[in-house]
């Protein structure tokens, strides 16, 4: 495995606050829980998942979803959806307009509270907690509108995914940043910058950028914040093949190297089909599907929701 | 029993006025995404209008009525869609600054030329009382329920029948698309603020009668309209209305429940503070959603280097050592100068790191100031212990208030602090917990620094000291967090931190060196009095310090030489008296121009997403009802039709299969 350089680990104990790692690549030191798996193991099977047709897809427990059931009114949107994004892994989480991929991840990272169901993090119970509290468990998200911080620059965006993180819901340490910390900002600021190749924009302002700029400033915050359960919502739309092509290429390799889960929300097929380990379909709101990339590719079922017909 | 029966029906006639003017504030709330803090000043220059016409003119009664109420309310409903249009897209912050700065502008101009104390307001209606239900009842006051509660049912029944009522809802929801579909969302909010100018006009010259002519009583109107709009979350009209009414009896009631009480005798006008402050404690996230979207305005580039900036701040600090040798007799003017700049930098940290906003930020200064006189004073404590306690006092003060009015929104924060303000000048100064009955308290002086250049110079440290502080909480961890923060704290909050937290911290901080700055003040004057301490001084330190924002960190300094040092080199009685009006109309004109700035940006960034479709897709900001809009349409299309999209990933499907 290759190992980045300059990678630490963020603990989330009050103790020592980072810890540098040998050759593994910077991701969640999970004190308490040790829930994550040693990387390695995982990463080394990150690569194309072959034939597994199972219901688990294998991999360290990451993200579980339970009868996840989210209703507007009287309107489901979601509909006892289950699915697994285990780590070391990229699941994907596709569907047609309105199948409620985004609803379910919102319910997955707090911004929805949803009707039923139960959201499990690395074996835990994260159902009921703030967006704050299951960032602060490692789960990390991007926005299908790129949410930047648009009037800092670059850099300062990066750095802000990890500041963020270590600032936590604590007045103290939010006020005051320790100088182990403000190292080891500096360092996951530079080693995303180089990862996502933004070196050369380090100081322009987020608000100015160009929307496939914004896509790697968006993934590389999360990268930089060392999540070890990313949640990347539609990151393809609005990208030109061409980089479409790198943002699979970046998040490949980030997965080969951290070992952290993966799940994403696509339309773009080549995307999916090219990066994901084992997929799930989603069409009003239920799973009607599930299986590694060939089993969806021939399945009748997923082209007839895809296309609308009803022909079997 | 009678006697209660008769004390509701008072309050019901007064209710209904004030249901009549929180229906136009939530209308144009709704239609145009800006709170307008000017609603009750528009109320008052109506009021105003018919007694200049009618009074000092002399016209016909029924002529200066139709002035009033009929000509004056488009002038103004022009004006306000103009504002609209320049704070299209702005953050929350730059609209409340810019209707705050309305609000005192119109305020002070009625202040200035008409005076201060109220004037009598001769009754239009007829006085007789009839008998009601065994009540006495004025004719004037059935009459005023009547025309409010008319005027209230038949816009409710315009909102939802007639077709200008259906595009203002459409307005509400989305003022792009309804422009797409040929309708000019400026003429639909031209008849918003014209209708809500209407009813503002109306409410003035029904409540005139009552409460006198007095700008800032009538101005105040908008807090009872705003306790109405809680009621009704606001957002729905008929309950806004019954607002109104529940607000006029609850006042009506605790104004006979306190004639007995000499403590509670200012409970009647903080009442509308209390129901807002119930629903922001009892309403959830949900309900509460705040109207528009908006995007920040870039950052400023800074006027000068770090290196000329320090040279500049120490020739200030320099100059400022040597005015003792040069103010002569007016040394006590930059001694208190040199408190506003800590005043000013509390509020700075707050307005323009955080981008929240307090209009509370003089009450903050005050609690300081008793609770020096007190600690000091009273309990004897060394002068340096009570300053410091005295800012400490001040904290859960404005804690108490901040926490559940910022876990909804800007807006609402800077509702509830304006209400705090009222509530404590109205019930709690006159108390003996702060300024007492008659609003003054002895003050020491340090003893061995008790002589006024001595106490200039501690003054001076202080500030210095004051200023650092800000200065280094914008470099610290703190200061990114904030300048995150007011882009997005919904991906802040994807990311880890606490917002909550980060928002309440600032806001301790900052009540924190206003308490000490009350401290300081009363000490420098060697008294602390409750004069300098009103709503509206707050409102004019806020105008004042947006005025002076394009100073950047030098600001403070500058917004208290502003408002200190300038006044007392002229004399002429006519400038000082008009200064809050300029105050008030630059901050709306600074506040317009950030937002132009704001929306030029929005243009540049090249993004392929338009703010609008951005911010209507913001997570955080998407309520529940436009959600289940979204997954209704989207499902509706499905349903009907395999979509262009469908299609689209349909293809993509079987290309990624023929790999």
């Amino acid at each position: 495995m290759s190992g980045g350089e300059g990678s630490f680990a963020v603990s989330d104990g009050e103790g020592s606050v980072v810890e540098g790692r040998g050759e593994g690549s910077f991701a969640e030191g999970r004190g308490e829980e040790g829930a994550v798996k040693s990387h390695g193991e995982t990463s080394t099977t990150a690569n194309h998942g072959e034939a597994s047709t199972t219901k688990s897809h294998g991999g360290a427990p990451g993200l579980r979803v339970q009868g996840l059931t989210i209703r507007f009114g009287g309107n489901t949107a979601v509909d006892s959806v289950a699915f697994e994004a285990p780590l070391g892994r990229i699941t994907g989480l596709i569907g047609p307009n309105g199948a409620g991929k985004t609803t379910t991840f919102n319910a997955c990272s707090g911004l929805l509270r949803p009707s039923e169901g139960e959201i499990h993090l690395f074996g835990e119970d994260i159902t009921g907690r703030p967006p704050s509290a299951r960032a602060q468990a490692g789960l990390g998200r991007t926005f299908q509108q790129m949410d930047l911080f648009d009037s800092l620059t670059v850099e300062q965006n990066l750095a802000l995914g990890l500041e963020a993180r270590l600032a936590r819901s604590n007045p103290l340490r939010q006020l005051l940043c320790p100088p182990a910390e403000r190292k080891a900002v500096r360092q996951a600021t530079e080693e995303v910058l180089e990862v996502c190749g933004l070196g050369d924009l380090r100081r322009a302002v987020a608000g100015s950028l160009s929307t496939g700029q914004r896509r790697l400033v968006d993934l590389g915050r999360v990268l930089a914040g060392g999540f070890s359960m990313l949640l990347l919502d539609e990151p393809s739309s609005g990208l030109d093949t061409a980089e479409t092509e790198r943002f699979g290429a970046i998040v490949t390799q980030v997965v080969a190297e951290r070992g952290c889960g993966v799940l994403l929300v696509e339309h773009d097929m080549a995307l999916v089909m090219s990066v994901c380990d084992f997929l799930y379909v989603l069409d009003f709101g239920q799973m009607i599907f599930e299986g590694t990339p060939a089993d969806v590719r021939a399945s009748e079922t997923v082209r007839a929701a895809y296309l609308g017909s009803e022909a079997a | 029993m009678n006697d209660v029966l008769s004390f509701v029906v008072i309050g019901i006639t007064t209710g209904s006025v004030y249901g009549l003017a929180a229906m136009g504030l939530v209308l144009t709330y709704k239609t145009s995404g800006i709170f307008n803090f000017a609603h009750g000043a528009i109320a008052a220059v109506a009021a105003f209008a018919y007694y200049e016409l009618h009074v000092v003119r002399g016209l016909p009664r029924p002529v200066a009525l139709a002035v009033a109420v009929v000509v004056v309310p488009p002038v103004i409903a022009l004006v306000m869609e103009r504002v609209t249009r320049g704070l299209a897209g702005s953050t929350p912050t730059t609209k409340i600054v810019a209707t705050v700065g309305l609000q005192l502008a119109l305020t002070m101009a009625l202040v200035a030329h008409y005076g201060g104390s109220g004037l009598d307001f001769p009754a239009f209606l007829p006085t007789d009382t009839v008998e009601l239900a065994g009540i006495n009842v004025g004719v004037d006051q059935l009459i005023s329920a009547s025309v409010a509660a008319a005027g209230a049912l038949g816009f409710f029944l315009f909102f939802r029948i007639s077709p200008m009522g259906v595009k203002m809802r459409a307005v509400v929801d989305d003022p792009a698309l309804l422009a797409l579909c040929g309708t000019s969302a400026f003429t639909v909010r031209a008849w918003a603020w014209l209708i809500g100018c209407w009813f503002a006009a109306v409410s003035g010259v029904l409540l005139a009668p009552q409460i006198g002519l007095d700008a800032l009583l009538l101005t105040l109107l908008v807090v009872q309209a705003y306790g109405a709009a809680a009621v009704g979350f606001f957002s729905s009209l008929p309950l806004t209305y019954a607002g109104g009414l529940l607000i006029g009896v609850l006042a009506a009631l605790a104004t006979k429940v306190v004639s007995q009480s000499e403590v509670l005798s200012g409970l009647p006008p903080a009442l509308p503070f209390l129901v807002l402050f119930a629903v922001l404690l009892l309403a959830g996230r949900g309900r509460l959603l705040e109207v528009g979207e908006h995007r920040s305005a870039p950052p400023s580039p800074p006027l000068m280097s770090r290196t000329a900036a320090r040279v500049v701040a120490v020739a200030a600090v320099a100059v400022a050592v040597a005015v003792p040798f040069l103010a002569g007799t007016k040394l006590p003017v930059y001694s208190t100068a040199l408190v506003f700049v800590l005043v000013f930098s509390s509020l700075h940290l707050l307005v323009r790191t955080s981008g929240q906003v307090s209009l509370a930020h003089a009450a903050l200064v005050a609690v300081g100031a008793s609770a020096f006189s007190h600690l000091a004073v009273g309990a004897g404590l060394p002068w340096a212990v009570a300053v410091v306690l005295a800012g400490a006092v001040a904290v859960p003060v404005g804690v108490l208030v901040a926490v559940p009015a910022i876990r909804l929104s800007g807006l609402y924060l800077a509702l509830a602090t304006f209400g705090l303000g009222l509530l404590l000048e109205k019930v709690v100064y006159g108390s003996t917990w702060m300024f007492g009955a008659t609003g003054t308290l002895p003050a020491t002086r340090p003893a061995l620094l008790a002589g006024d250049t001595a106490f200039y110079y501690v003054l001076l440290a202080a500030a210095v000291a004051g200023s650092l502080l800000a200065a280094t909480i914008g470099r610290s961890r703190l200061g990114r967090l904030l300048r995150a923060m007011a882009d997005s704290p919904t991906t802040l909050s994807t990311l880890g931190l606490g917002v909550n937290v980060t928002r309440v911290t600032v806001f301790a901080i900052s009540a924190f060196i206003a308490g000490i700055a009350g401290a300081l003040h009363a000490s420098q004057g060697q008294s602390a009095t409750s004069v300098p301490f009103t709503s509206y001084a707050s409102l004019t330190w806020l105008a004042i310090l947006v005025l002076c924002s394009g100073l950047r960190s030098a600001a403070p300094v500058a917004a208290a030489v502003g408002l200190v040092v300038v006044p007392a080199y002229i004399t002429n009685a006519t400038v000082v008296a008009w200064q809050p009006v300029l105050f008030g109309l630059g901050a709306l004109a600074v506040a317009i121009r950030e937002a132009q700035a704001a929306g030029r940006r929005g243009g540049e960034a090249g993004t392929a997403t338009p703010a609008a479709s951005r911010a209507g897709e913001r997570l955080g900001s998407e309520g529940p009802a436009a959600q289940r809009l979204r997954v209704a349409a989207a499902t509706g299309a499905r349903r009907a039709e395999p979509g262009p999209a469908r299609v689209r990933l349909g293809a993509g499907l079987t290309r990624g299969a023929s790999r």
